[in-house]
């Protein structure tokens, strides 16, 4: 009696790990049919998904070389177009050159004559003093592509790391502010345009000492918007509107556009201005790279002063 | 075969370039022509969807590389190419009845290959340009983009296209 027991329960046994197998197989079986059976499906979402995630990478610092155009084969392919599409503007770029050397020829001049009526006033101990440590280099560098009717536009230089450019330097041409580089390859370089919503450039009318911040509305290649100025500042169409200084990217005093009219700002407290860019960003060509010898220094102190002000919390 | 695959090859690199070029002109501002949607237009109609949605994305990545759009491009071409099927099944039902797998005006005919390319472009312009909106959303401008880019880039492929069925009839 005990004997037939264990028998059925063995079968028993046997039976249920048989079963259980089969539904393990069958449920893998279905899993695999389901996955051939939808496996267009999985491609797509695999595809959209890597897409998205580059698209919704909304630092543009945070960008890989390889995945920018400041890459190698892209930088050799720009270099080969820039070589015939350089001579097109070259007229204006000239043009624009002359009218900017009279301007500084002028300002020597006159700087030359205060400085000489300011010596005959002044000892002659005092006069070394003048000629003290200059804070800005420029690194020059072609502009090899540039894009202007994209929502967020950026430039490609040839110049790159070993050339000495780093990124958040800015850059500058004849005319007035261009942008400021972003990602750095050996070669070459990608800069973010003033024309892209990312870059934000802190301005000031010509003579006054109240700034906004400088952004692109999109809209065209010529204008620009400055944000968030103080309801009482006094201005005048066509004034200048110039570099504050306050980042370290930026001496100050650059020039960066006109004032064309005044807008309604997003915030009632503050007023807008509609700015006529001085950099003509179609015809770009020979660009500036602006080393700022102090601006490890001044990072440094502002790390300092950010973990001063941790430590007191 | 393999002459298949090198052609379309060549075709890849061709069009590549030629849009690093069309990425400069933008005529009054809104008119952009994106041409290297032709290689979409272009691959053997009995081609795997998965394969068409590789060779798309590889496409859009190698275009955004070059234009600084980060998976702008990708996107919108791995969405044109899973609707490329459906859109062609819409005005050419019989598959199977194609002597050439490779969509052109000899295989087609003329009327059904201009509609077939039509709805191709205006499909990917529709997402190109509404994934830019996300970024700098301004609808009058958006749809006159849409409008002006799908009637240019129709012409310049169709441009494009005329040059390349000659040389097929050359060979």
């Amino acid at each position: 009696m005990a004997h037939t027991h264990s028998v059925i329960y063995k079968v028993d046994y046997y039976v249920s790990f048989c079963l259980s197998h089969l539904f393990l197989y069958l449920s893998l079986k279905n899993l695999i049919n389901f996955i051939i059976k939808y496996f267009s499906w999985f491609v797509f979402i695999f595809y959209v998904t890597i897409s998205c995630m580059l698209l919704f990478q909304n630092n543009p610092y945070q960008h890989h070389v390889y995945l920018t155009s400041a890459n190698r084969v892209c930088s050799a392919v720009y270099g080969v177009f820039n070589n015939v599409t350089s001579y097109f503007h070259l007229h204006e770029i000239n043009e624009d050159l002359h009218n900017r050397n009279a301007l500084l020829e002028m300002e020597v001049i006159n700087l030359r004559n205060q400085l000489n009526s300011v010596k005959l006033m002044l000892p002659d101990s005092t006069a070394a003093m003048a000629a003290s440590e200059h804070g800005f280099d420029f690194i020059l560098a072609h502009v090899i592509s540039n894009s202007i009717s994209q929502p967020q536009n950026y430039i490609t230089i040839n110049r790159g790391s070993l050339d000495g450019i780093a990124p958040e330097m800015g850059v500058i041409d004849q005319n007035g502010v261009v942008g400021i580089v972003n990602v750095v390859g050996p070669h070459s370089a990608r800069v973010i345009s003033l024309l892209n919503p990312q870059f934000r450039l802190s301005c000031k009318v010509k003579g006054s000492d109240f700034f906004g911040s400088l952004v692109w509305d999109g809209k065209d290649a010529y204008h620009a918007v400055l944000e968030e100025m103080p309801k009482h500042v006094k201005f005048a169409k066509g004034d200048t509107i110039v570099t504050s200084g306050y980042s370290s990217v930026f001496p100050e005093g650059l020039i960066v556009g006109t004032i064309v009219e005044q807008i309604k700002d997003k915030n009632d407290n503050f007023f807008s201005l509609r700015i006529a860019l001085s950099t003509d960003f179609t015809q770009l060509s020979t660009v500036r790279t602006i080393k700022n010898n102090r601006q490890a220094e001044i990072m440094a102190l502002d790390e300092n002063n950010g973990k001063g002000k941790e430590a007191e919390k | 075969m393999i002459k298949t695959i090198l052609q379309f090859l060549l075709l890849f690199i061709i069009l590549t370039l030629l849009q690093v070029v069309c990425n400069h002109i933008c005529i009054f501002g809104v008119a952009i022509p994106i041409v290297y949607i032709y290689f979409l237009i272009r691959l053997p109609i009995n081609l795997s969807v998965n394969w068409c949605m590789t060779l798309a994305f590889l496409l859009g990545l190698t275009i955004d590389i070059f234009s600084n759009t980060q998976g702008m491009n990708a996107l919108a071409c791995v969405v044109t190419a899973a609707l490329r099927r459906p859109v062609f099944s819409l005005y050419f039902a019989r598959e199977d009845d194609l002597a050439n797998p490779i969509p052109s005006i000899q295989t087609l005919g003329f009327g059904i290959y201009i509609k077939y390319l039509l709805s191709m472009v205006l499909i990917f312009c529709i997402l190109l340009f509404a994934i830019q909106a996300f970024t700098l959303h301004n609808l009058q401008v958006t749809m006159m983009r849409i409008a002006a880019s799908t009637i240019l880039s129709t012409l310049l492929i169709f441009g494009i296209d005329s040059l390349d069925t000659k040389r097929e009839k050359r060979l």
